[in-house]
This record gives C-alpha cells, sequence and structure tokens, in this order.
C-alpha cells in the first residue's frame, strides 16, 4: 500500500472489571490500516473486536498501549470529528425524522442550516431513501434504518468510518443488497473503513485486508490481504480466489481458536492470560 | 417497507362503530340496566320504614257524621220509618268489624244519634247507604246558622262571620259540604314548583291561597307543576273534599267548585256519632275507639259521656317525688293515677282521701306521677281509653271527634311509598337523565351557582396545577438527573410528601393561604396548589425515567459527536422524556381533579364543582349529586384527552 498509515495501534490491551475480577477483553494488540483500506475485523464473539472499534473511537480509553488516528490521539480525532461511527442496531433518534436525523451530527457541528439540509438530501439519495425524508424510524424497515444511520455517518464527511456489524440484525437478502451497496459508497468516498464483522464471506467480500482476532483473550491473529480486484459484484463471491480466501480466513479462526481454547482451558476470562505468548 | 400510519384499508365508519363503539356502549347500557335493581334494592327498605313511620301518615280527624241532606224548611222531627244519610257515611262502616272490639258489630253497638252535643233517644237500623229509624225524633233536625260571606273571589273564598263558627257543619243548596285537604308529600324549598301529594284532585291552596288548575298549576303524572315556586317552608296542600278551611283565624274556607251562592252553616243538626266499644256494666273502665291508631296528643279529641265532654287534663302533684314521701296533694279528687306511665289501682296499690292520695309503698325518687282527670289513652295503637269512673248502665260513652292515622301519605304498597319518595339513596337514571336539563339551567350563566360555570372553574383549577405540577415535576425530575446526591437527598421527602392524605394536609394550606391574606372562598389558588401537590409526583417520577430512558448507543453516537452536555440533554434526553413525560402527566391530571375538588370542597370555594356536589349532598338532591358525579369523570376524561392532544401535538413521533 503507498497510503500513508490513518489508524496505528500499538501494544493495546484492555481490561474491564466485573465485579472482583477482571476481564482482558484485548490484549497486545498492534495494527496499521491506511488511508482508503477497507479493514474487516472478524473473530468469534469476544474476541474484541468492538472492544477495538470503541478504542479507535475514543468511547473508551485503553489501559494499556497507544493509538493514534489520523496522526492525533484518539480524544482528538473524535473532537475534529475524524471519523463516523455506525452501530450494530440503527440506533436512530425515534424523535427525529429520517432527515433530521441525518442533520443532528451537522447541528452539532455547527454547520449553517442551508447546507446541512442540502446535505442530508445528498446522502439520503445515496443510500436510496430519498421519498422517506419525513417518515420517522418506526416506519422504516431494518435494512433502511440502517441506511439512514450510514447517511448520517456519512453526513459529517469524515475521513474514517468505522462500522460494528452494520448489517448483523438484517436477512442475508437485504445484506448481500446492502454489501454492494457500501462497496459502492466506499469506491464513491474514497473514506477509509473499519468493518466488524461475524460473517467470513461478508470479510472477504467487502475487505481489502481481514484483521483475524481470536477470543479469551482478545488478539489480533492475522492480517490477511484480499487481492480480490474492485470493482467486485456477484460473479466475484463465484470465483475460486473468494473460495480460497473464505477458507484461509475460516482455518485462521478455527486454529486460532482451538490455541485459545488450549491455553485458557479451566480459566476462561482470567487476567493470567496476559502473561501466555502470542500464538503466531 | 414502510407501514402506513393511520387507518388501515378496508375500515369503514360501520365497522368502527361496531367494533370500537358498540362494547363500549353495550356496557354502559349494562351499567345503567343494574342501576335499576341496585335502586330498588336500596330504596325499598327505605320505603318500608317510610310507611311504617306514623309520622309520614295521613291523620283524619273523625267527628259526629251531620245529615247530608238538610231536611226541607219547617220540618220538625221525623217519624218512624224515616230514612236519613248521613256525611262521609262510607268512613263510619269501612272498617265494621275490622278493629271493633268487645263484640259490637257495625250496628246500633257502634252508633248512636246525636243533636247539639247530646245523646237522641232513638231505635234505628243500618244499612249500606244509611239508616232507618225505628223510632220517632222529636224537635227539628237542623237549626240554621250564619249565612257565609262571599263569594270573596271569583267564588271560591267565603268567610264565616264568627271565625269561632269554622268547623260547623255547612250546606250548599241543601246538601252538606265535606273538609277535606291534604299536605304535599314534598317540603316547598323555595325553588321547586312541582309537588306531589298522596290523593286529591281539587285545587291546591298555597300558603292559604287557592290555584287552579289551568291557572297557576298544571296537573303532571301523580304531582302538579304550581305556575309559580311557592316560597320556602309554605304550606302546600290540595283539597279533598268538598272545601277546606284556608284561615281558621280569619274565618275564610275556600271551595273545591266554585259557587255564586255562599254556603250556610247549621248550629244544631242531627249527626251519627261512635260509641266506644265496651261493655257498660259499671264495672268496665276501658273502652275502645274504633280507628286506630291514635293520634296521641289530639287537641280535637272530644270524648262524651252523655251530654258531658270527659277532660283528659292531666294534674301533676303538689309535692316533689323525693323517693321517701308516700302521700300526694292533687287538684281533683278522682281521676286515673299513673306512676311513670303505668296506672295504678286505687286500694291495691294507693288508697285515697279527698285530693289526696297515699300510696303503701312510697313512690322512687323523681318517678313521673299523675292524675288524668276522667280518662287517659293508655294504649294509641289499639285505641284503649282508660276512665276514672266505670260508665252506668245506661250511660253512653262516644266520640264528638278525635284524630287517627289513617294510612301512609306515601301510598299502599312499598312499591307506590318508593315511587313517592322525594329522594332515593340511587335514582332510576331515567330519573338522574331528567333531572339534567333544569339542574344545569338552573341559574344563568352569570350566576356562580351555574353548574356549567362550576365546571369551567373547577376545570381552570386542575389546569393550572396540572401546569405549576408539570413544572414542578420537570424541574424536580432534571435535576434529579442531573445531580445525583440532590436525588439522595430529596427523594425520600419527595416520597413522603405522598403519602400525607391531602384531606389532612387541605385545612392546614387554608389556614396558611388565609392568613396571607387568600379569599380561600373564591379564590383558585388552594384548588391549584392542592392539584399541583398530587400532579407533581407522577410527573418526577416519569420524567426521570423518561430522562434515563435513553439507548446508551445514543449516547455513545452523541459522544462521537463530541457534543456538550448541554447537547446531550436538549437533544436525546429532553426529547426521550417527552412521552414519558405526558404518559405520567396523564396520571396527574385525574389526580389534580380530586385534588382540585377536595380543596374546593374543604374550603367552601362556593365557584367550584367540589362545592356544588357538597351543596346538593347537604341539599339531600340525589340526582344532582349523581349529575354532578357523571360531569366530574367526563371533566376527567376531558381533561385526560386534552393531555392526550397534547402528547400527539409535542410528540408526534410516538407509535400509535
Amino acid at each position: 500500500m503507498s497510503t500513508p498509515p490513518i489508524i496505528e495501534v500499538a501494544g493495546v490491551g484492555k481490561r474491564f472489571v466485573v465485579g472482583k475480577a477482571e476481564a482482558v477483553a484485548l490484549q497486545d494488540a498492534d495494527l496499521t490500516i491506511h488511508d482508503g483500506q477497507f479493514v474487516s475485523l472478524i473473530g468469534p464473539s469476544g474476541c474484541g473486536k468492538t472492544t477495538l472499534m470503541r478504542l479507535i473511537a475514543d468511547l473508551i480509553e485503553p489501559t494499556e498501549g497507544s493509538i493514534s488516528v489520523a496522526g492525533k490521539t484518539p480524544r482528538q480525532a473524535r473532537q475534529d470529528r475524524e471519523y463516523g461511527y455506525v452501530f450494530q442496531a440503527p440506533a436512530l433518534y425515534e424523535w427525529r425524522s429520517v432527515l433530521a436525523n441525518v442533520m443532528l451530527p451537522l447541528e452539532i457541528m455547527g454547520v449553517p442550516k442551508a447546507e446541512r439540509k442540502e446535505r442530508a438530501v445528498r446522502l439520503l439519495d445515496m443510500v436510496g431513501l430519498e421519498s422517506f425524508h419525513r417518515s420517522y424510524p418506526w416506519q422504516l424497515s431494518g435494512g433502511m434504518q440502517q441506511r439512514v444511520s450510514i447517511a448520517r455517518a456519512l453526513a459529517m464527511e469524515p475521513k474514517i468510518l468505522l462500522m460494528d456489524e452494520p448489517f448483523g440484525a438484517l436477512d442475508e437478502i437485504t445484506r448481500e443488497t446492502m454489501n454492494f451497496e457500501l462497496l459502492r459508497l466506499w469506491q464513491e468516498t474514497k473514506k477509509t473503513v473499519v468493518f466488524v464483522t461475524h460473517s467470513i464471506a461478508e470479510a472477504v467480500f467487502l475487505s481489502s485486508h481481514i484483521v483475524v482476532m481470536t477470543a479469551r483473550p482478545g488478539r489480533i491473529r492475522e492480517v490477511i490481504e484480499v487481492d480480490l480486484p474492485y470493482p467486485r459484484d456477484a460473479e466475484t463471491r463465484e470465483s475460486e480466489r473468494f473460495f480460497e480466501l473464505t477458507t484461509r480466513v475460516r482455518e485462521a479462526l478455527r486454529i486460532g481458536q482451538a490455541a485459545a481454547n488450549s491455553q485458557s482451558a479451566g480459566g476462561a476470562t482470567s487476567s493470567r492470560a496476559v502473561t501466555e505468548s502470542a500464538a503466531d | 417497507m414502510a407501514v402506513e400510519p393511520g387507518v388501515r384499508e378496508g375500515d369503514n365508519l360501520v365497522r368502527v362503530l361496531a367494533q370500537r363503539v358498540l362494547p363500549i356502549l353495550a356496557v354502559l347500557a349494562a351499567t345503567v340496566a343494574l342501576m335499576y335493581p341496585v335502586a330498588l334494592w336500596l330504596g325499598l327498605p327505605l320505603a318500608r320504614l317510610r310507611m311504617e313511620n306514623l309520622a309520614n301518615w295521613i291523620t283524619t280527624t273523625t267527628a259526629a257524621h251531620p245529615l247530608s241532606e238538610a231536611p226541607s224548611a219547617g220540618s220538625v222531627g221525623a217519624p218512624a220509618g224515616t230514612r236519613l244519610t248521613f256525611g262521609a257515611f262510607d268512613e263510619i262502616i269501612d272498617d265494621a268489624g275490622a278493629t271493633v272490639r268487645g263484640g259490637a258489630s257495625r250496628d246500633v253497638e257502634r252508633l248512636m244519634l246525636v243533636r247539639g252535643g247530646e245523646p237522641v233517644a232513638a231505635d234505628f237500623s243500618v244499612d249500606d247507604e244509611g239508616l232507618v229509624l225505628e223510632s220517632a225524633v222529636e224537635g227539628a233536625l237542623l237549626t240554621w246558622g250564619q249565612q257565609l260571606e262571599g263569594p270573596l273571589d271569583d267564588g271560591h273564598v267565603f268567610r264565616f262571620a264568627d271565625p269561632n263558627d269554622v268547623g260547623a257543619p255547612i250546606y250548599l243548596n241543601g246538601r252538606l259540604l265535606e273538609a277535606g285537604a291534604v299536605d304535599s308529600v314534598e317540603r316547598a324549598d323555595g325553588a321547586s314548583a312541582t309537588f306531589t301529594f298522596p290523593l286529591g284532585n281539587g285545587p291546591v291552596i298555597v300558603a292559604g291561597e287557592v290555584v287552579v288548575e289551568g291557572a297557576g298549576f298544571e296537573a303532571s303524572g301523580a304531582g302538579v307543576v304550581l305556575d309559580r315556586a311557592p316560597p320556602f317552608n309554605a304550606s302546600v296542600r290540595r283539597m279533598t273534599g268538598d272545601y277546606a278551611v284556608l284561615d281558621a283565624a280569619a274565618g275564610t274556607i275556600a271551595l273545591a267548585e266554585p259557587s255564586p251562592t255562599a254556603p250556610r252553616a247549621a248550629t244544631d243538626v242531627l249527626a251519627l256519632a261512635e260509641l266506644l266499644v265496651g261493655p257498660v256494666d259499671g264495672n268496665n273502665r276501658v273502652f275502645y275507639l274504633q280507628h286506630t291508631p291514635l293520634v296521641e296528643n289530639d287537641p280535637a279529641r272530644r270524648l262524651m259521656l252523655d251530654g258531658r265532654e270527659l277532660s283528659a287534663t292531666a294534674e301533676r302533684p303538689q309535692e316533689r317525688v323525693d323517693g321517701e314521701r308516700a302521700s300526694f296533694t292533687f287538684a281533683g279528687e278522682r281521676g286515673v293515677v299513673t306512676l311513670n306511665g303505668a296506672e295504678v289501682t286505687e286500694g291495691r296499690d294507693f288508697t285515697r282521701q279527698g285530693n289526696v292520695i297515699t300510696f303503701r309503698q312510697p313512690p322512687v325518687r323523681n318517678a313521673q306521677l299523675r292524675q288524668y282527670q276522667d280518662y287517659l289513652v293508655s294504649d294509641p295503637a289499639s285505641g284503649a281509653v282508660t276512665l276514672a269512673v266505670a260508665p252506668q248502665p245506661g250511660e253512653r260513652l262516644w266520640a264528638a271527634s278525635y284524630t287517627y292515622y289513617d294510612r301512609p301519605a306515601c301510598g299502599a304498597t312499598e312499591l307506590e311509598c318508593f315511587f313517592s319518595m322525594p329522594q332515593h339513596p340511587m335514582p332510576f337514571p331515567h330519573w338522574i337523565a331528567q333531572r339534567i336539563g333544569p339542574f344545569l339551567t338552573a341559574y344563568p350563566f352569570a350566576d356562580s351557582r351555574n353548574v356549567v360555570r362550576a365546571t369551567i372553574y373547577t376545570a381552570g383549577g386542575t389546569l393550572l396545577a396540572l401546569l405549576l405540577g408539570g413544572l414542578v415535576g420537570v424541574l424536580l425530575a432534571v435535576v434529579f438527573v442531573a445531580v445525583r446526591p440532590a436525588e439522595r437527598a430529596l427523594l425520600p421527602w419527595v416520597i413522603a410528601s405522598q403519602t400525607v392524605p391531602i384531606i389532612a394536609l387541605v385545612p392546614v394550606l387554608l389556614l396558611l393561604l388565609g392568613n396571607v391574606g387568600v379569599t380561600v372562598q373564591t379564590s383558585l389558588v388552594p384548588a391549584t396548589l392542592i392539584g399541583a401537590y398530587i400532579a407533581f409526583f407522577p410527573v418526577a417520577v416519569g420524567t426521570v425515567t423518561g430522562l434515563r430512558s435513553v439507548d446508551p448507543l445514543a449516547l455513545d453516537l452523541m459522544k462521537s459527536y463530541a457534543a456538550s452536555p448541554l447537547e446531550v440533554f436538549w437533544k436525546v434526553r429532553f426529547p426521550a422524556a417527552v412521552p414519558f413525560f405526558f404518559t405520567s402527566l396523564k396520571l396527574g391530571t385525574a389526580a389534580a381533579l380530586v385534588g382540585a375538588l377536595v380543596a374546593e370542597t374543604e374550603s367552601n370555594n362556593r365557584y367550584g364543582l367540589g362545592y356544588a356536589i357538597v351543596g346538593q349532598v347537604q341539599a339531600g338532591n340525589v340526582s344532582d349529586v349523581w349529575i354532578l358525579l357523571i360531569i366530574s369523570a367526563l371533566l376527567g376524561i376531558g381533561l385526560v384527552a386534552l393531555v392526550g392532544g397534547a402528547q400527539r401535538a409535542f410528540a408526534p413521533w410516538e407509535r400509535r
């Protein structure tokens, strides 16, 4: 990759205090994401995907290690609105119409009213919701709500789009449609996307790079580069290379999980796991 | 896909009616129908009590019954075989045998002829229409007295020149006029013009004035509706006979049928009188009047022994009954002696020397000792009269006049008494419905007693209470959510405030307000404060819940936007709390109305609905109380609907 790094994660760990015990959510994470990449985080539940995203977004602070986002501390990056965040749930504000939801971040940024509206309308057009400006969130289907959520994240015109399982709650057909649309959006806007998913196929189809993570404790196991050419379409899913890559990701997940299980057998989330050596 | 809000396809008015309105109406109809048996269940026992209470009976004064036809002028005496008829003869033979004691039947043993207060010696036989003389009667059968003056108006009112003659038999065109009038069932309250009477269909006498049907009242079912409401406590009577006394002191009477000529009074007229029933054997002192039960304190009671009127005067002893004294002095030398109401017997209990009686045992201290000169009504229920001296054979004991309880004024059956009750513990729903119009329009709108005005007034108080309570509730909620220590310090007190019964709180508040110069009888302040006191609590609790109901993701999102705390409050927490606020405000509305009503009740706020309720309860106007209850309920529903409307306006995003 010739582009400069935009997110750098170095030796980052995160522990949560649960009652008297400590849970290790993430350990020794090192990751560099370059500008314009589409990076998927994949791994079983509890592998720290979401934790890593929230650390990058400065919604939580790391216990150890350092993170840099767009060359700044995460806090500075958040205050400069360098990223847009899309949650697993649409998290729309139910008292605002679709248009007003998209305009909300712009209101907070202090964008003039006319421009707010112009930008929101443009983004809603882009996600195919041009006829639903006045609808309230409960009047939309799950997929449409998630599209509003993406439009809202894009409204701030961030350099980075953080997407935490945005299509996790959708059915398979809607999900595939959304995948196409997301790819199209990414190619149009040339943003850096960090994308959390449970689905191997989705990760391979969308990403330029796949970060495979393992659980207990959460670690980055491997970064796989996906060399499928863009633009990708339905045929991409049927290509041989696609199957090879999915198999490789599946293997990496399986081996990583087996190693993690053998290491922590008997003590699920013990803090002692911190001292275990990396499986790489 | 988008879900279309609003009416579903295929809905039409008929289906909406059938599915939503009909069930509600069915429940309403069932409730209304259920009120009828409940009304009977509650009312019939009261009707029975009313019927059994002698105070509610019509009293009838029966006197010697004069000849019903004046004999032709100049006729003196009547030979044997003459048929004579008497006024109210039905009444004489009415309960023949029913209450008669001592074996007397409805004939000569119960009846006798009298004239001028003296028995007339004559034999006769009795049949259904009258009697037939079996021996001749000497002397004039009737002596004419004065002609009455009048008519004093269009033919109804006449006057005795000598008011002392009021009550003497009067004849018009040779025919006896019967007196009779009954009091109305209802008391004149100064406002109502509707009255019912146990019987009678003649003119109505209002406070001594004759009112004729069609020119002063209209008959309406069992009652009459007067053109003008009589003044408070005015006597309202209806004529049941041929005439009624208007004013005994002035000597005026009113005829039921107008007449151009004045009736004429008779001084001495042959009359048929009741004999008291009992063996006249020289020993028996207990006799029975034939119409019972007797009215005990009866100024009209005149019992005669032959030509002498017996006295029922009660004498007190000259000495105090101190528990030691045994001899007592009375004014008279004979009489029935009673001790604490029970007769004591000469010879057995006491001895008599002149007007001094001496008991064998001194009567207990403060015992009531009386001597009744000639007789004593010993048992009003059975009509028993105890004489001081037993009549001798040949003497005749008869009643010139006396008063008895005839029948319940309310009607002959429990059901009749139920329907004639002026107020019911639970009125029939259609009676309530009939009252709505008159009740709502009883006073002009400008009058503070107007019910619509009172309703608006109370609604205003409740709305002010909601405004104040809502404001306080929201402020508290914001403080609680923003400052945790404030919640820990204040919440227990806020909860405790709601455990204070408002009925105990209101008087204290009224005292305080009175002392700071608020006229609680006319001010909205008490209702507002009490209503707000109750309403703020659900609002505070609901709003706190609402402010805390925000999705954590929504807060994370705001954090990712680097929003300030104030922006988080105004753009997320506040709108999220709006539906909770309105829902809790709806709860508070019903409570605030209760608070306002209680405050009005206790402060005697004469502009409000609470005061109206208390007033109608105290006046015993049960139907009106029910109407006020319904109005209060509708007001509550209306206010809640108003808050619901505000909710729709301020939180249009809510799913419905």
